[in-house]
């Protein structure tokens, strides 16, 4: 069957049917498939119009401001990604299955970051943040990237919607949502209403079309690996914008931590004494500059004692990497996690810690391991290091009989400096050779051990326990072993000043220790010494250059000339930083300024010392000025003509030649003069600079030859560029300062290149984000070493030196619209503000008609305001958000409001209303006499000329205290006040924050999440079950207001006389008499009589109608009624089902919370 | 709660106005001990005392602690706060000597500085406010603080009686730009003030012919202005000055001044100020001497960038100031030479990763 063949399809060449193929080919039917660009061609000028309109409205809403990233492009610092979420939504879950894509291992138990390599130029550091409020604060504010994880099955929970306005009010990093529990909802169609309905609720959080994944169910403890595959991508493709805290302030997110402190010290203290700490990670955000304060949230502000930039632990593969890398995937070393104990091997500055999986005795081994064997042959060694090298012998071969004899001076604690580094060098490169194979090592011990979980627990770097185990069983804790890193180490004798020094000379004085200063400026004396012709004249004869022969004494004119005028090339950095003469010293002059250097030239040795015995015979004052005093006889030289032409070349006309100079200006254009110049001063260089030897000479030589080039390169760029593109020069004003940021980047990294030792690189520009250091912190709080917990983050901000100081902080502020009470003045709130978290207490204003800040007793509604607290200084714009309690306990939304810095001062201006009230006890026409107002004259005299009203709105001023009584006064109305009014005067008092400040210690705590900062009074009222004190005089009594009796007006007869009509009282007594129709009586005809008797019957048939109506339609309303009740009570019914559901609902809620408290090992089963 | 920042600790009298900024810029206090402690007249003087005074003034919350003595002081900056300020400066030194460090911290302020300051103009010591106008001024806007930066000068006042009035105007900014400066270009032009108060108003006219005799060798764009100031404005003492100043075609500014003195006759004194221009120009660099200071100042406070310079050699007060910069920012320059291939030019270039300071006193309200 399989054999057997079917004719192929032979399309019709002619025909017909190839008639219509061609003809349908010629019209171009299979370009329909592609973009067709008549469809959406204008196909009007005005349609055209907005078209391009819209576009370029497009165009624009796509840029955003420029701004700097101060991440290296070349050695990135890894990104975080923060994985957060309700507990038992799969964090860990999802981190393993995301650690084992990268790595191809699946960790056990993971605690603290974990960093791992994810291509080819990025590293991903992975944090989980636990479901503290205090830890999503702060992973919040280190995270690159939140994998914000929801339970499909459930919904938002509160904590999501608490952090993502924790995120917001931070700088807002990107964020992924990450759908899991979906395999819990079994009918598709709820499902894609499920997703739908979440989705739709995230975009509104985040933006339209924020990126959700969804992750079906688990298998084998991990999500599926495709849907983690697709994750992975998302993530490495993820571009991330700067945010502005973050590239102004240095962190790190610590991977690691270690205690320093001495033992002993603990002990004697049972462990109370302050601890120094060591905290390692790699550098974020901006260079960490030496002496800068750092800050950890959950802990204070705190002194870096010292810094070190230790080696990579997870380094990007490189070229040479790459070629040692084996097949074997076991080998990749890949993933760094200290906390999380992978891998067993730590490195640290001048040590590496192997933790060896389990604990053992030194007896209890009846078979141990070749690695076990090696580890306690360590712990056999009786003697120190530097003895067993002393006594050690070398054989070149296994075989050979007699170890080489080695020279006393050349044993190896005696090596040069030089000689050292190379072997630091070399012996690292063999380090890192062992670090892998123990690496691999113990990664399969790691495997081994998963499986007895007792073991790997007492692993924990936990102190007491490695002290204990100490006590008892000799040492299994982690043995320090000598490691040096090249260049790293802080001993002042090898400060590494190679750079620095220009001369062999120098480097030989640097090998000894470091003089001090006297003999600094012998040493540098030396090197003028080198300057002089004598050593000249050793340099020829040792080069047998028969140039430099000729015209010697010509050159040496030159070069004394030069000499005299420039005076010798000192290295500056050395005499500035690195001495502590002082500065006049370092010049050379005392006084005497340039004067010696015009004297004779072989004087430049006593130069040196004359000025120290110049300098205590100062008579003068010197006062602290800046210019500095003319010296007459200086300026005399100027009169001479040929010095007045020498500087001819200073300025644009000058054109005359100066051979005697060296310097070139034979009126060619500026460019081309500079490159004479730079020749002919190489060459002479090379004669006059005594140590220069020929080599020099070319690298100079080839060094002007490349900047030449340089220059024409880049004038041929710029010819290219105009001629190409005339427009090119004028691009707007985006792109223009995009450019501006990137040629300053890139002189940013070129300037410091060629600082080779990284210790005086760090002091000129601190240690470059994307460095692994390690900070050592002293004056720790003990309570952070005993109650550290992995699982939650220690982050370290570094502070700016104006956030190191306190002040009153004004900022907008709105409470949140999710939280349920305002915000009062005075009521302390938690702040989450720059890297701190703290408590303080507020004082809300508003601005009252840009006159005055007004207090608020209560913040505004559905409005910002101000608020004024105590506190460390941040810069204006800082966002911050607040919290009235942090703990999990506290009801509803946690996120009380957010704002935004606005100012920092030393003093507030915030006034709230005062009115004094008084009450007038002698009024004459305009003038009142007030009482009940002031208590003394001197208050009165402060207020004189003060307004004051009464209630009725007469205005008034105060004029004068009077004698008596005291406080009275005299107050002059715009009229006439009544003696029943009350004059209030409106004044404005001051009042300032209360100076509290009270940091959230989180860290600190055992139970991290039972922070409990200042509470309100009444909160400390209910909980000591105290009553509120009442006064008196605050009870509400019910307000008596006796009516008021008025007098009669009374017109005198006289004045009434005199009145026109219009305006006399009209005033009429009641009448005491019936009136005339009163006294009648009515007799009434029979007609009338008739006609009255049917009226009277009409109106009783009516109000019986009326009444049997109304019993009829009462009769209706009862029936009504009860149908009513009746369906009141099914809808009862139907309540009461629902309000069961919603409990149910709550109760697995609260149970699954309670599990997660309970462990995370008891989790939920999944289905 | 608040810890105790730490305390940055000097001694001796020199270099306290650079000193007492760099407190105040970075916001750590300043202890300052042995002011003239040997000296047979201890303590602080009337004019540093004034300076004290004047810097309580322009900051909020500051706290000046003197010893008994006078010889110790501490200085717990507050903000800086600018406004409208009046300041009677003594007679003992020029109005230059308060004005030189108010330059450097007023860009920094809350408000825009408005500060009249009274007293000697022109002087032996300090900068003369025409240099200041002229030079100082310029310097400020390499670092981007130009918008309203200006200095009046409503009246002269000549040693010993003084009698003059300046009113220095500085806007705010947020950060300092970086600055870049390495060519020094050529010389261009040259320009120059003098000015004769209460004395024969010819003076100031030989002054600048007697400058032009040695100057007009080199260039032919020479303007020297004679400032004239009459009756009330002229202050209370006689004395003429002439201030010069060179300016390249980089805008690289050199300058120079020189103040009369009895029994000099103008031309001298025209000739010292033109003389001692040639000497500054030959120094070289991109900022005269005077300027070092400012300049590295300035650069030190930019933002996280390198930035660069070219100068002459250092003089003592640089020199001290870069030590006391790496005390109090933390942060140090790298000096090399210009030019490594050329060794006739003294010139070093001086580059530095700037601290990235922000004005943290500027308000948004």
């Amino acid at each position: 069957m399989d054999s057997q063949t079917h004719k192929a399809h032979r399309p019709a060449q002619s025909g017909a049917k190839a008639e219509k193929k061609k003809s349908a080919k010629a019209k171009g039917k299979e370009k329909q498939h592609g973009f067709n660009e008549k469809a959406f061609a204008p196909k009007s000028g005005r349609r055209a119009e907005r078209q391009g309109r819209r576009t370029a409205e497009r165009d624009q809403t796509r840029l955003h401001v420029p701004l700097v990233d101060r991440t290296p492009d070349d050695q990135p610092p890894p990104t975080v990604v923060a994985v957060v979420g309700p507990p038992g939504v799969g964090k860990t879950t999802l981190m393993k299955s995301l650690i084992r894509r990268y790595t191809k291992q699946t960790l056990n138990q993971i605690h603290g970051p974990v960093t791992v390599v994810s291509g080819k130029k990025k590293r991903i550091t992975f944090v989980e943040c636990n479901n503290d409020l205090n830890s999503m604060i702060d992973i919040a504010k280190v995270a690159d990237l939140v994998l914000l994880m929801i339970d499909g099955s459930y919904g938002f929970e509160m904590e999501t919607f608490e952090f993502l306005n924790i995120l917001q009010s931070h700088g807002f990093p990107k964020v992924i949502g990450v759908l899991t529990h979906l395999d819990l909802i079994k009918k598709a169609a709820t499902l894609r209403a499920t997703k739908k309905a979440l989705k739709k609720r995230f975009w509104t959080e985040i933006y339209q079309g924020a990126k959700l994944f969804y992750l079906s169910g688990v298998l084998n403890g991990r999500y599926p690996d495709t849907e983690i595959l697709n994750l992975s991508r998302f993530i490495s493709v993820m571009k991330f914008r700067p945010l502005v805290f973050r590239n102004t302030h240095p962190y790190l997110l610590a991977d690691r931590f270690e205690d320093l402190t001495p033992r002993e010290e603990v002990r004697a203290s049972k462990g109370k004494c302050d601890r120094t700490v060591t905290l390692y990670g790699y550098l974020r955000g901006t260079n960490y500059r030496l002496g800068t304060k750092v800050h950890i949230p959950g802990v204070g502000d705190l002194d870096v004692k010292s810094v070190q930039m230790l080696g990579d632990p997870c380094p990007l593969p490189d070229a040479d990497s790459e070629k040692r890398r084996k097949l074997s995937e076991k080998k990749k070393l890949l993933i760094h996690a200290p906390m999380s104990d992978v891998g067993g091997v730590i490195y640290d500055k001048d040590a590496v810690y192997i933790n060896v999986p389990g604990n053992f005795t030194k007896g209890g081994m009846d078979n141990p391991g070749e690695g076990e064997k090696m580890v306690l042959d360590l712990q056999d060694v009786s003697s120190t290091l530097e003895d067993v090298v002393a006594k050690s012998q070398i054989r070149l071969f296994g075989s050979s009989s007699r170890p080489l004899s080695v020279q006393a001076e050349a044993g190896p604690s005696r090596l040069g400096s030089s000689s050292d580094a190379s072997e630091a060098s070399r012996s690292e490169d063999e380090d890192s050779d062992n670090d892998e194979e123990d690496e691999a090592y113990s990664g399969e011990e790691d495997d081994e051990s998963g499986s007895d979980d007792g073991f790997s627990d007492d692993d924990l770097d936990i102190p007491e326990d490695d002290e204990a185990v100490l006590g008892d069983h000799g040492r299994s804790a982690p043995r320090t072993v000598r490691r040096s890193m090249q260049g790293l180490s802080t001993s002042g004798s090898k400060r590494g000043q190679v750079d620095y020094a220009e001369s062999d000379s120098d480097l030989g004085g640097e090998d000894e220790d470091d003089p001090g200063l006297s003999r600094h400026f012998v040493r540098f004396d030396d090197d003028d010494d080198a300057v002089d012709v004598p050593s000249g004249e050793e340099d020829e004869d040792d080069a047998d250059v028969p140039q430099w022969k000729r015209n010697l004494a010509e050159k040496a004119q030159a070069a004394f000339e030069q000499s005299a005028r420039s005076r010798r090339r000192k290295d500056w950095t050395k005499l500035i930083y690195n001495s502590t003469a002082p500065p006049e010293t370092i010049l050379g002059l005392d006084g005497s300024g340039d004067a010696t250097s015009s004297g004779a030239p072989g004087m430049d040795d006593e130069d040196f010392f004359t000025i120290k015995s110049s300098a205590p015979a100062k008579a003068e004052e010197d006062l602290d000025r800046t210019k500095e005093p003319v010296n007459t006889d200086e300026l005399k030289e100027w009169e001479d003509e040929e010095l007045l032409d020498s500087i001819r070349h200073l300025f644009i006309t000058g054109s005359s030649s100066q051979p005697a100079e060296g310097v070139d200006a034979n009126g060619e254009p500026y460019e081309g003069m500079e490159d004479g110049e730079g020749f002919r001063n190489g060459d002479d260089e090379g004669m006059e600079n005594g140590e220069g030897d020929d080599g020099e000479d070319h690298s100079s030589l080839n060094k002007d030859a490349a900047a030449l080039a340089a220059k024409k390169a880049e004038l041929k760029r710029k010819f290219d560029e105009q001629y190409d593109e005339p427009d090119a020069a004028k691009t707007d004003f985006y792109t223009e300062a995009k450019e501006t940021m990137a040629r300053q980047q890139k002189l940013n990294r070129a300037e410091f290149e060629d600082v080779l030792d990284p210790e005086a690189r760090a002091l000129l520009e601190g240690y470059r984000p994307g460095s692994y250091i390690r900070l050592e912190l002293t004056s720790v709080p003990a309570e952070m070493v005993e109650n550290f917990d992995p699982t939650y983050p220690i982050v370290v901000g570094g502070l700016l030196p104006s956030e190191e100081r306190f002040g009153y902080v004004q900022v907008r502020i709105k409470r949140h619209r999710w939280f349920a009470k305002t915000l009062k003045t005075n009521d302390p709130l938690i702040l989450s503000l720059g890297w701190r978290r703290f408590q303080t207490v507020p004082i809300y204003s508003l601005d009252d008609h840009s006159i005055r800040m007004r207090m608020l007793k209560y913040t505004p509604e559905h409005m910002h305001c101000y608020a004024t607290f105590y506190g460390p200084a941040a810069l204006p714009n800082t966002g911050f958000c607040a919290f009235n309690a942090l703990s999990r306990d506290s009801p509803g939304f946690r996120v009380s409001a957010t704002g935004v810095v606005l100012d920092i001062d030393r003093s507030t201006k915030i006034v709230k209303k005062l009115k004094l009230t008084g009450v007038p006890f002698k009024i004459f026409k305009n003038t009142a006499f007030i009482k009940d107002m002031f208590n003394s004259a001197l208050e009165v005299a402060k207020f004189e000329g003060a307004n004051i009203r009464t209630v009725s709105g007469i205005r008034g001023q105060v004029k004068k205290a009077l004698p008596k009584p005291d406080g009275a006064f005299r107050a002059a109305f715009e009229d006439k006040i009544l003696m029943s009014d009350i004059v209030f005067l409106r004044a404005w008092y001051s009042i300032q924050p209360r100076k509290f400040y009270n940091p959230v210690t989180s860290l600190l705590l055992s139970k991290k999440e039972d922070w409990q900062g200042m509470r309100l009074t009444g909160q400390v009222r209910r909980e000591q079950g105290m009553k509120t004190p009442t006064n008196v005089n605050s009870i509400y009594k019910p307000v008596e207001r006796p009516s008021r009796r008025f007098n009669p007006l009374k017109v005198p007869k006289k004045l009434q006389a005199t009145l026109p009509y219009a305006s006399k009282p009209k005033l009429m007594k009641p009448q005491h008499r019936a009136t005339y129709m009163q006294k009648r009586a009515v007799i009434m005809e029979p007609e009338e009589k008739k006609a009255m008797a049917l009226l009277q019957q009409v109106r009783a048939l009516r109000k019986d109608q009326v009444v049997r109506r109304r019993e009829k339609k009462e009769e209706k309303r009862a029936e009504h009624r009860k149908k009513v009740e009746k369906e009141e009570a099914k809808r009862s019914e139907k309540e009461r089902e629902k309000k069961k559901e919603h409990m149910r609902a709550a109760g697995i809620k609260a149970k699954r919370d309670a599990d997660a408290e309970g462990g995370r090992s008891s989790k939920r089963r999944k289905v | 709660m608040a810890q105790t920042p730490t305390v940055l600790h000097f001694s001796g009298h020199q270099y306290l106005r650079h000193r007492l900024v760099l407190g105040i810029l970075s916001g750590k206090p300043v202890r300052i001990d042995k002011i003239r402690s040997d000296d047979k007249n201890p303590g602080l003087r009337d004019y540093e005392v004034s300076f004290l005074r004047l810097l309580e003034r322009i900051t909020n919350g500051t706290v000046i602690e003197i010893s008994v003595t006078g010889t110790t002081i501490l200085l717990k900056p507050g903000i800086i706060a600018g406004g409208a300020i009046v300041h009677d400066c003594p007679l003992s030194r020029a109005i230059g000597y308060y004005l030189e460090p108010v330059i450097m911290l007023a860009p920094f302020a809350k408000k825009p500085l408005q500060l009249t300051l009274r007293g000697i103009t022109t002087d032996d010591n300090d900068l003369s406010v025409d240099i200041i106008r002229t030079v100082t001024l310029p310097h400020m806007q390499l670092f981007g603080v130009s918008e309203g930066l200006e200095l009046r000068i409503k009246k002269r006042g000549s040693p010993p009686l003084g009698g003059g009035e300046v009113q220095f105007l500085c806007p705010i900014v947020k950060q300092v730009k970086t600055l870049n400066f390495v060519d020094p270009g050529k010389i261009k032009r040259i320009r120059g003030i003098s000015h004769a108060v209460r004395v024969n108003p010819q003076f100031s006219n030989r002054m600048i012919e007697a400058s032009r005799s040695v100057l007009n060798r080199y260039i032919p764009d020479i303007y020297l202005y004679s400032d004239v100031y009459k009756g009330e404005d002229s202050g209370k003492s006689p004395g003429y000055a002439l201030s010069l100043l060179a300016e390249s075609t980089t805008g690289a500014m050199h300058c120079s001044e020189a103040m009369s003195k009895p029994g000099v006759p103008p031309e001298d004194i025209a000739l010292q100020a033109s003389r001692a221009l040639l000497a500054e120009v030959r120094r070289g660099g991109c900022v005269d001497r005077q300027h070092q200071v400012l300049v590295l100042l300035m650069m030190v406070l930019g933002s996280e960038d390198v930035g660069r310079c070219r100068m002459g050699e250092p003089t003592a007060r640089t020199i001290q100031f870069l030590r006391d910069v790496k005390q109090c920012f933390g942060t140090a320059f790298k000096i090399v030479p210009a030019d490594p291939s050329d060794l006739s030019t003294p010139d070093l270039l001086f580059s530095c990763y700037g601290v990235g300071y922000v004005n943290a006193n500027r308000s948004l309200a």
